[in-house]
Protein backbone atom coordinates (compact mmCIF):
# COMPACT_ATOMS: atom_id res chain seq x y z
CA UNK A 1 0.00 0.00 0.00
CA UNK A 2 1.87 3.50 -0.83
CA UNK A 3 0.34 6.55 0.63
CA UNK A 4 -2.04 8.49 -1.62
CA UNK A 5 0.01 11.96 -0.02
CA UNK A 6 3.14 12.42 2.22
CA UNK A 7 2.13 15.82 2.37
CA UNK A 8 1.21 17.21 6.12
CA UNK A 9 1.95 21.06 6.67
CA UNK A 10 4.92 21.48 9.26
CA UNK A 11 3.33 23.43 11.27
CA UNK A 12 0.26 21.91 11.56
CA UNK A 13 2.03 18.85 12.51
CA UNK A 14 4.26 20.80 15.31
CA UNK A 15 0.74 21.71 16.71
CA UNK A 16 -0.88 18.29 16.08
CA UNK A 17 2.12 16.92 18.09
CA UNK A 18 2.02 19.67 20.63
CA UNK A 19 -1.67 18.87 21.44
CA UNK A 20 -0.68 15.12 22.25
CA UNK A 21 1.70 16.30 24.27
CA UNK A 22 -0.27 18.73 26.67
CA UNK A 23 -3.00 16.15 27.00
CA UNK A 24 -1.28 13.31 27.37
CA UNK A 25 1.37 14.80 30.13
CA UNK A 26 -2.12 16.22 31.54
CA UNK A 27 -3.40 12.72 31.84
CA UNK A 28 -0.34 11.50 33.36
CA UNK A 29 -1.18 8.10 32.89
CA UNK A 30 1.20 6.82 30.03
CA UNK A 31 -0.33 2.98 30.08
CA UNK A 32 -3.84 4.25 30.10
CA UNK A 33 -3.03 6.59 27.26
CA UNK A 34 -1.85 4.17 24.91
CA UNK A 35 -5.34 2.28 26.02
CA UNK A 36 -7.84 4.96 24.56
CA UNK A 37 -5.47 5.87 22.24
CA UNK A 38 -5.40 2.42 20.70
CA UNK A 39 -9.14 2.10 20.83
CA UNK A 40 -9.96 5.05 18.93
CA UNK A 41 -7.34 3.75 16.72
CA UNK A 42 -9.89 0.82 16.14
CA UNK A 43 -13.01 2.53 15.81
CA UNK A 44 -11.73 4.85 13.10
CA UNK A 45 -9.96 1.60 11.55
CA UNK A 46 -6.74 3.83 11.65
CA UNK A 47 -3.74 1.08 10.31
CA UNK A 48 -0.60 3.20 10.86
CA UNK A 49 -2.21 4.79 14.28
CA UNK A 50 -2.81 1.15 15.60
CA UNK A 51 0.42 -0.48 14.66
CA UNK A 52 2.19 2.61 15.96
CA UNK A 53 0.01 2.72 19.39
CA UNK A 54 0.29 -1.21 20.05
CA UNK A 55 4.10 -0.81 20.35
CA UNK A 56 3.78 2.02 22.64
CA UNK A 57 1.22 0.46 24.06
CA UNK A 58 3.54 -2.50 24.69
CA UNK A 59 6.57 -0.39 25.47
CA UNK A 60 4.48 1.63 28.08
CA UNK A 61 3.64 -2.49 29.62
CA UNK A 62 0.48 -2.64 29.23
CA UNK A 63 -0.57 -6.33 29.70
CA UNK A 64 -1.07 -8.34 26.53
CA UNK A 65 -4.27 -9.58 27.62
CA UNK A 66 -5.73 -6.14 27.37
CA UNK A 67 -4.65 -5.89 24.09
CA UNK A 68 -5.77 -9.30 22.88
CA UNK A 69 -9.54 -7.93 24.64
CA UNK A 70 -9.82 -3.89 23.82
CA UNK A 71 -12.38 -4.25 21.07
CA UNK A 72 -14.41 -6.56 23.68
CA UNK A 73 -13.57 -4.27 27.09
CA UNK A 74 -17.33 -4.31 27.97
CA UNK A 75 -17.38 -7.95 27.75
CA UNK A 76 -14.00 -8.84 29.10
CA UNK A 77 -14.85 -7.80 32.46
CA UNK A 78 -13.83 -6.06 35.84
CA UNK A 79 -11.10 -8.69 35.80
CA UNK A 80 -9.25 -7.64 32.68
CA UNK A 81 -10.09 -3.33 33.03
CA UNK A 82 -10.89 -1.98 35.82
CA UNK A 83 -13.46 0.21 36.16
CA UNK A 84 -11.58 3.34 35.77
CA UNK A 85 -9.84 1.73 32.65
CA UNK A 86 -13.66 1.03 32.02
CA UNK A 87 -15.09 4.71 32.44
CA UNK A 88 -12.10 6.20 30.07
CA UNK A 89 -12.65 3.73 27.46
CA UNK A 90 -16.44 4.56 27.61
CA UNK A 91 -15.97 8.10 27.52
CA UNK A 92 -13.11 7.31 24.57
CA UNK A 93 -16.42 5.60 22.27
CA UNK A 94 -19.01 8.55 22.91
CA UNK A 95 -16.42 10.93 21.97
CA UNK A 96 -15.32 9.46 19.02
CA UNK A 97 -18.74 8.06 17.58
CA UNK A 98 -20.10 11.03 17.47
CA UNK A 99 -21.60 10.77 13.91
CA UNK A 100 -24.65 8.72 12.83
CA UNK A 101 -28.30 8.72 13.86
CA UNK A 102 -30.54 10.16 11.88
CA UNK A 103 -32.50 10.29 14.92
CA UNK A 104 -30.61 11.22 18.27
CA UNK A 105 -33.75 11.07 20.22
CA UNK A 106 -33.96 7.49 19.25
CA UNK A 107 -30.38 6.73 19.40
CA UNK A 108 -30.04 5.24 15.96
CA UNK A 109 -26.56 5.28 16.38
CA UNK A 110 -25.96 8.85 16.79
CA UNK A 111 -23.51 9.67 19.82
CA UNK A 112 -24.14 12.87 22.08
CA UNK A 113 -21.45 11.65 24.50
CA UNK A 114 -24.59 10.42 26.99
CA UNK A 115 -24.43 12.27 30.73
CA UNK A 116 -23.83 8.57 32.57
CA UNK A 117 -20.87 8.16 30.34
CA UNK A 118 -19.72 11.55 31.17
CA UNK A 119 -20.83 11.05 34.94
CA UNK A 120 -18.78 7.41 34.94
CA UNK A 121 -15.56 9.45 34.03
CA UNK A 122 -16.20 12.16 36.16
CA UNK A 123 -16.45 9.93 39.45
CA UNK A 124 -12.65 8.60 38.37
CA UNK A 125 -11.05 11.43 36.96
CA UNK A 126 -10.74 15.23 38.81
CA UNK A 127 -12.15 17.86 36.72
CA UNK A 128 -8.12 18.77 34.89
CA UNK A 129 -7.15 15.09 34.31
CA UNK A 130 -10.85 14.33 32.81
CA UNK A 131 -9.78 17.13 30.63
CA UNK A 132 -6.93 16.38 29.58
CA UNK A 133 -8.64 12.99 29.08
CA UNK A 134 -11.22 14.37 26.45
CA UNK A 135 -8.12 16.49 24.64
CA UNK A 136 -6.38 12.98 24.34
CA UNK A 137 -9.45 11.48 22.69
CA UNK A 138 -9.52 14.52 20.37
CA UNK A 139 -5.99 14.27 19.70
CA UNK A 140 -5.71 10.48 18.57
CA UNK A 141 -9.38 11.03 16.17
CA UNK A 142 -7.13 14.07 15.11
CA UNK A 143 -4.65 11.70 13.72
CA UNK A 144 -6.68 9.49 12.60
CA UNK A 145 -8.21 10.98 10.37
CA UNK A 146 -5.06 13.04 8.60
CA UNK A 147 -3.78 9.53 8.40
CA UNK A 148 -6.86 7.57 7.26
CA UNK A 149 -7.86 10.43 4.68
CA UNK A 150 -4.07 10.34 3.22
CA UNK A 151 -3.54 6.39 3.81
CA UNK A 152 -0.54 6.53 5.48
CA UNK A 153 0.59 2.78 5.41
CA UNK A 154 1.14 1.19 8.99
CA UNK A 155 4.92 0.03 9.77
CA UNK A 156 6.66 3.38 9.14
CA UNK A 157 7.10 3.96 12.71
CA UNK A 158 9.48 2.72 15.07
CA UNK A 159 9.02 3.29 18.85
CA UNK B 1 -50.29 30.71 21.20
CA UNK B 2 -46.45 30.05 21.84
CA UNK B 3 -44.69 32.90 19.43
CA UNK B 4 -41.09 32.62 18.13
CA UNK B 5 -40.16 35.44 20.27
CA UNK B 6 -42.05 33.86 23.59
CA UNK B 7 -38.60 32.39 24.62
CA UNK B 8 -39.74 31.54 28.41
CA UNK B 9 -41.84 28.48 27.12
CA UNK B 10 -38.82 26.93 25.69
CA UNK B 11 -36.96 24.07 27.28
CA UNK B 12 -34.27 25.63 29.97
CA UNK B 13 -30.98 26.24 28.87
CA UNK B 14 -27.94 23.56 29.88
CA UNK B 15 -24.78 23.98 31.47
CA UNK B 16 -21.29 23.62 30.48
CA UNK B 17 -20.36 20.30 31.90
CA UNK B 18 -16.52 21.03 31.31
CA UNK B 19 -14.33 24.14 31.15
CA UNK B 20 -11.67 22.53 29.21
CA UNK B 21 -10.01 25.16 27.84
CA UNK B 22 -9.54 26.76 31.49
CA UNK B 23 -8.37 23.50 32.40
CA UNK B 24 -6.08 22.47 29.92
CA UNK B 25 -4.36 25.42 28.62
CA UNK B 26 -1.57 23.99 27.16
CA UNK B 27 -4.31 21.81 25.03
CA UNK B 28 -5.81 25.05 24.32
CA UNK B 29 -3.05 26.93 23.25
CA UNK B 30 -2.37 23.90 20.65
CA UNK B 31 -5.91 24.07 19.18
CA UNK B 32 -5.61 27.56 18.42
CA UNK B 33 -2.17 27.04 16.72
CA UNK B 34 -3.47 24.26 15.16
CA UNK B 35 -6.18 26.00 13.83
CA UNK B 36 -4.66 28.72 12.39
CA UNK B 37 -2.09 26.61 10.78
CA UNK B 38 -4.70 24.22 8.89
CA UNK B 39 -6.55 27.40 7.28
CA UNK B 40 -3.78 28.70 5.64
CA UNK B 41 -4.01 28.67 2.42
CA UNK B 42 -7.45 27.82 1.99
CA UNK B 43 -10.59 29.76 0.83
CA UNK B 44 -12.88 30.90 3.92
CA UNK B 45 -16.00 30.63 2.35
CA UNK B 46 -15.48 27.20 1.63
CA UNK B 47 -14.25 26.54 5.09
CA UNK B 48 -17.08 27.75 6.68
CA UNK B 49 -19.36 25.52 4.60
CA UNK B 50 -16.71 22.44 5.35
CA UNK B 51 -17.31 23.56 9.27
CA UNK B 52 -20.73 23.67 9.38
CA UNK B 53 -21.09 20.56 7.68
CA UNK B 54 -18.67 18.91 9.55
CA UNK B 55 -20.72 20.14 12.39
CA UNK B 56 -24.22 18.49 11.43
CA UNK B 57 -22.69 15.73 10.90
CA UNK B 58 -21.15 15.84 14.49
CA UNK B 59 -24.10 17.38 16.45
CA UNK B 60 -22.25 19.92 17.69
CA UNK B 61 -24.58 22.42 18.87
CA UNK B 62 -21.46 25.09 20.08
CA UNK B 63 -20.13 24.52 16.34
CA UNK B 64 -22.85 25.36 14.59
CA UNK B 65 -23.83 27.95 16.58
CA UNK B 66 -20.22 29.55 15.85
CA UNK B 67 -20.04 28.73 12.14
CA UNK B 68 -23.13 29.86 10.94
CA UNK B 69 -23.10 33.00 12.63
CA UNK B 70 -19.55 33.04 11.01
CA UNK B 71 -20.77 32.43 7.50
CA UNK B 72 -23.69 35.01 7.52
CA UNK B 73 -21.04 38.07 8.90
CA UNK B 74 -18.83 36.98 5.88
CA UNK B 75 -21.49 37.04 3.70
CA UNK B 76 -22.52 33.86 3.09
CA UNK B 77 -26.13 33.23 1.23
CA UNK B 78 -28.74 31.55 4.26
CA UNK B 79 -30.02 29.65 1.19
CA UNK B 80 -26.42 27.96 1.16
CA UNK B 81 -26.07 27.44 4.58
CA UNK B 82 -29.51 25.88 4.85
CA UNK B 83 -29.14 23.87 2.03
CA UNK B 84 -26.08 22.43 3.43
CA UNK B 85 -27.51 19.27 5.02
CA UNK B 86 -28.99 17.85 1.34
CA UNK B 87 -25.76 19.26 -0.50
CA UNK B 88 -26.09 16.32 -2.79
CA UNK B 89 -29.46 17.24 -3.83
CA UNK B 90 -29.09 20.57 -3.73
CA UNK B 91 -25.25 20.53 -6.00
CA UNK B 92 -26.52 23.51 -8.07
CA UNK B 93 -26.00 26.24 -4.75
CA UNK B 94 -22.37 25.09 -4.86
CA UNK B 95 -19.37 25.07 -6.60
CA UNK B 96 -17.66 21.81 -8.03
CA UNK B 97 -15.08 22.72 -6.17
CA UNK B 98 -16.88 23.01 -3.08
CA UNK B 99 -18.90 19.86 -3.56
CA UNK B 100 -15.89 17.90 -3.76
CA UNK B 101 -14.87 19.81 -0.33
CA UNK B 102 -18.32 18.54 0.84
CA UNK B 103 -17.98 14.65 0.21
CA UNK B 104 -14.35 15.03 1.19
CA UNK B 105 -15.63 16.48 4.72
CA UNK B 106 -18.16 13.53 4.96
CA UNK B 107 -15.78 10.51 4.44
CA UNK B 108 -13.01 12.03 6.44
CA UNK B 109 -16.00 12.60 9.41
CA UNK B 110 -17.80 9.49 8.86
CA UNK B 111 -14.13 7.29 10.08
CA UNK B 112 -16.40 5.17 12.40
CA UNK B 113 -18.56 3.80 9.28
CA UNK B 114 -16.30 3.44 6.37
CA UNK B 115 -12.81 4.09 4.74
CA UNK B 116 -12.68 7.51 2.99
CA UNK B 117 -13.11 5.83 -0.29
CA UNK B 118 -11.14 6.37 -3.80
CA UNK B 119 -13.58 7.52 -5.34
CA UNK B 120 -13.92 10.49 -3.01
CA UNK B 121 -10.23 11.49 -2.42
CA UNK B 122 -9.86 11.22 -6.61
CA UNK B 123 -12.52 13.80 -6.98
CA UNK B 124 -10.86 15.89 -3.87
CA UNK B 125 -7.58 15.80 -6.07
CA UNK B 126 -9.18 16.83 -9.34
CA UNK B 127 -10.17 20.19 -7.54
CA UNK B 128 -7.10 20.66 -5.12
CA UNK B 129 -3.67 20.36 -5.55
CA UNK B 130 -1.56 18.26 -3.53
CA UNK B 131 -0.79 21.10 -0.85
CA UNK B 132 -3.88 22.85 -0.80
CA UNK B 133 -5.71 18.85 -0.33
CA UNK B 134 -3.37 18.28 2.76
CA UNK B 135 -4.67 21.49 3.80
CA UNK B 136 -7.93 20.90 3.25
CA UNK B 137 -7.70 17.15 5.37
CA UNK B 138 -6.17 19.11 8.28
CA UNK B 139 -9.02 21.69 8.17
CA UNK B 140 -11.43 18.73 8.67
CA UNK B 141 -9.30 17.02 11.39
CA UNK B 142 -9.24 19.72 13.15
CA UNK B 143 -12.89 21.26 13.23
CA UNK B 144 -13.95 17.71 13.83
CA UNK B 145 -11.84 18.09 17.12
CA UNK B 146 -13.80 21.38 17.60
CA UNK B 147 -17.07 19.23 17.27
CA UNK B 148 -15.72 16.83 19.58
CA UNK B 149 -14.30 19.10 23.00
CA UNK B 150 -17.96 21.48 22.14
CA UNK B 151 -20.20 18.16 22.36
CA UNK B 152 -17.51 16.47 24.86
CA UNK B 153 -17.43 19.22 27.22
CA UNK B 154 -21.00 20.52 26.16
CA UNK B 155 -19.97 23.80 25.63
CA UNK B 156 -22.71 27.21 26.09
CA UNK B 157 -24.78 27.70 22.43
CA UNK B 158 -26.40 30.47 21.13
CA UNK B 159 -23.82 33.42 22.87
CA UNK B 160 -21.61 33.76 20.16
CA UNK B 161 -20.86 36.67 18.25
CA UNK B 162 -19.28 36.44 15.00
CA UNK B 163 -15.63 37.44 15.09
CA UNK B 164 -15.22 37.76 18.99
CA UNK B 165 -12.59 35.26 19.16
CA UNK B 166 -11.01 36.66 16.08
Amino acid sequence: MTARTQLLDPAVAKAMSALSAAAKKGLGDPALAELVVVRASQLNHCAFCLDMHLALARRHGVPERQLDLLAAWEEAGDDVFDDRERAALALTEAVTVLTGGTSQAFGSGGGFVPDEVYEAAARHFDETVLAHLVALVVAINNWNRVMVARRIPPGGYTP
Amino acid sequence: MTTYEDTAAYAPEHTPRLNWAALAPDVFKAMLRLDAAARQGLDARMLELVKIRASQINHCARCLDMHTKDALAAGESVERIIQLSAWEESAHFYTEKELAALELTEAVTVLTDRFVPDAVYDRAAKHFEEAELAQLIAAIAVINAWNRFGVACRGEVGHYQPGQYK
